[in-house]
């Protein structure tokens, strides 16, 4: 028996493999941790500002503090030192009372100034203290020697004391005043200085984080880019892989109808040619042997009849194996008569009545085109009977200049041809896509059925008769 | 006696052997040649010039429906006996509108070969009794599912004598004589017959006799 020679490969490809899940947790991890150090150092940095900037207010409010009470006391002395004046130069040579009073109340309010005076000095500060109130301390001996003294030993005295030694004391004390002051600016100063450095490394550091956060996001996005163009290299591969697979399964089934006709035509044709033949000729001569045999032979012609009856049974079978396999009505008669029986004979086997009607069809059309319309007839014929149980059944075929459209309806019970689509209708979808043609199947329960094939026919194709 | 001359066409050996076999048995028949396919077999005809062709339907080359009809075109005093494994109406119609005389199934050709040879010869149709009875179930199965009228019961008795003399091979000019009536008259009548049965052409007519068991 004759197969196909024709090779059929299919280029095996291995497997493919699934792209990793590992990456992918990786590129998150990688970005999460990014906006983390970001998140941190942002944190940090803004806590280590607001810690500076309440450093400088406490160390501005320190300052005013000093200041404020240095001046408090240094205004003091003075208005201290202009009552002492006042009452040793008294022009009446006899001390007021009341600058007397004033004169005590000033000795206790600067020694309760000097109490008051911002704790937690430094030891240059606090000499600086000791300095002043050391002064203090003279002056107020001082007057007080000044206020013990009667008026008639004051008078003609106060413009040399005043001159050599209230002047001398007062001097030294703005002097001692004016250096504390400068020792209190000096201190603001520096601790502003030492503000500004921290702000300094703050800032340092800072930059060196965002450039680590940036140089870090940086990578991320080359990783994140070659993770990106790896998948896409792998998708188009998998896309190339699933088209080639694709047209291959295309031309497999293609070639499988083909193969599945030429296997049919040739066992067909063995069936009919070498056992159908070989039983007919079988017949004829047992029939001639039983027509000549004396009459009185009846038990040998009784035989030879029983032989012959096995024989035309063997033959009937053979003939619609065949048939079956291949109509040879197709190669003898054409498409239309090739219907016609195919209409009949499924008549009679069933209780279905069937109709074919033909328009303009070709009694040479290609033989994929015939065996196209054939099957597909035979196919619908066939689920008309045995699944949809219909009463009637009717097949068209009509054929124009370019086309050839085959229409088989049926009264059956119908089905939904979007839910249950079955082996034949697919394999009748196959045939005709393999010739550029297009199936619908219309059907819905209790509607019947019509399948409808348009196949376009090639220009060398059997022209309409 | 004059001998009916008789050319067989089978691609078949053994078919042309049984064949020659059960023509040979009887002295009125002489088997004049063997074809093997159909072109030899109208080669063989026009040198030949035989009285009857034995045809088998389905040769390889020039099947044996083709060979039938260049035979009769050239040959028109040559008759054809189709044998065939099919009794479907399709290949019956088919054999008659090729101008084939008798239509036999190979099944049952040792019995009836000698008779559809003499009817030929005689210009007469046969068809194996398989045939009109697998034609006669179809019309009636198609009849009673359609729930159609059966034409036949529309035409006349004298339209029925003259269907069947149709049927059975025999020309206007025959029929007439035989009826004593005119030729336009039995052309009329035959007409109102194809018209009333719905039919186009001889071989239908045949056909339509064969199913209603008319002739055999």
């Amino acid at each position: 028996m004759k197969t196909s020679s024709e090779e059929f490969r299919i280029t095996a490809s291995p497997e493919p493999d699934w792209p990793s899940h590992r990456l992918r947790w990786v590129l998150l991890g990688a970005f999460l941790g990014l906006l983390g150090l970001i998140l941190i150092s942002g944190a940090a940095a803004s806590r280590t500002l607001k810690r500076m900037q309440q450093q400088e207010q406490l160390a501005r409010r320190d300052v005013a503090d000093r200041t404020r009470n240095l001046s408090g006391l240094y205004l003091s002395i003075e208005v201290y030192n202009q009552a002492i004046q006042r009452y040793a130069a008294c022009p009446e040579g006899k001390p007021d009372p009341v600058v007397r009073q004033q004169v005590d109340r000033l000795t206790a309010d600067i020694g309760s100034q000097f109490d008051r005076y911002p704790p937690g000095r430094q030891p240059e500060e606090a000499a600086f203290l000791q300095a002043i109130l050391d002064q203090f301390v003279r002056h107020r001996d001082l007057y007080a020697s000044i206020l013990v003294l009667s008026p008639q030993a004051l008078h003609g005295r106060e413009q040399s004391l005043i001159n050599d030694r209230i002047v001398s004391m007062r001097s030294q004390f703005l002097e001692s005043s004016g250096q504390l002051q400068a020792w209190n600016n000096q201190q603001f100063r520096r601790t502003d200085e030492t503000l500004l450095a921290q702000f300094g490394r703050l800032q340092s550091s800072l930059t060196q984080s965002l450039s680590i956060a940036l140089s870090a996001g940086l990578l991320l996005v080359l990783a994140s880019m070659a993770y990106i163009v790896r998948l896409e290299r792998q998708t188009r591969g998998r896309y190339r892989e699933l088209a080639q697979s694709r047209h291959e399964l295309e031309r497999l089934s293609s070639r499988l109808v083909d193969v599945q006709e030429a296997e049919r035509r040739s066992i067909s044709r063995e069936l009919h040619d070498e056992v159908g033949q070989s039983l007919g000729a079988l017949l004829v001569d047992l029939g001639s042997l039983s027509t000549n045999l004396p009459e009185d032979r009846i038990r040998i012609k009784e035989r030879l009849d029983n032989m012959k009856s096995v024989a035309e049974l063997a033959v009937g079978a053979v003939r619609d194996i065949a048939l079956l396999l291949r109509p040879s009505m197709l190669d003898d008669l054409g498409l239309v008569a090739a219907l016609e029986w195919q209409g009949r004979e499924v008549s009679r086997r069933s209780e279905m009545e069937v109709s074919v009607e033909s328009e303009n069809v070709s009694e040479v059309l290609p033989d994929e085109y015939k065996i196209c319309v054939y099957r597909l007839v035979q196919e619908a014929l066939n689920n008309a009977v045995r699944h949809a149980r219909a009463r009637n059944a009717k097949v068209r075929v009509a054929q124009n200049q370019n086309r050839i459209a085959v229409e088989i309806g049926d009264d059956g019970r119908g089905f939904q041809p979007e839910r249950a689509r079955g082996l034949g209708i697919m394999g009748m979808e196959e045939r005709v896509k393999r010739l550029g043609g297009t199936l619908t199947v219309d059907s819905a329960p209790g509607r019947g059925t019509a399948i409808k094939a348009d196949l376009p026919l090639p220009a060398s194709a059997g022209n309409p008769v | 006696m004059r001998q009916t001359r008789v050319l067989l066409a089978d691609d078949h050996t053994l078919i042309r052997a049984g064949l020659r076999l059960v023509v040979e048995q009887r002295p009125e028949f002489a088997v004049v040649g063997e074809a093997a396919d159909g072109r030899q077999a109208v080669a063989l005809a026009q040198s030949l010039k035989p009285d009857v062709v034995v045809m088998d339907i389905g040769m390889p080359g020039l099947n044996g429906i083709e060979a039938c009809l260049q035979i009769r075109e050239s040959l028109p005093d040559t008759q054809v006996v189709m044998l065939s494994m099919h009794s479907d109406e399709g290949y019956v119609l088919r054999a008659l509108k090729a101008g084939a005389r008798a239509y036999l199934l190979k099944d049952s050709a040792e019995a009836d070969l000698a008779s559809a040879i003499r009817a030929a010869s005689e210009g007469k149709s046969f068809f194996s009794p398989a045939v009109g009875k697998v034609l006669l179930e179809d019309y009636m199965r198609t009849l009673q599912r359609t729930g159609a009228e059966d034409s036949y019961e529309l035409l006349s008795p004298r339209e029925r004598e003259i269907l069947q003399l149709v049927a059975e091979g025999q020309s206007s000019k025959e029929i007439a004589s035989l009826l004593n009536l005119s030729v336009y008259t039995v052309e009329t009548h035959r007409a109102h017959v194809m018209q009333k049965l719905n039919l186009r052409g001889v071989p239908e007519l045949i056909l339509y006799a064969v199913r209603k068991g008319i002739i055999s």
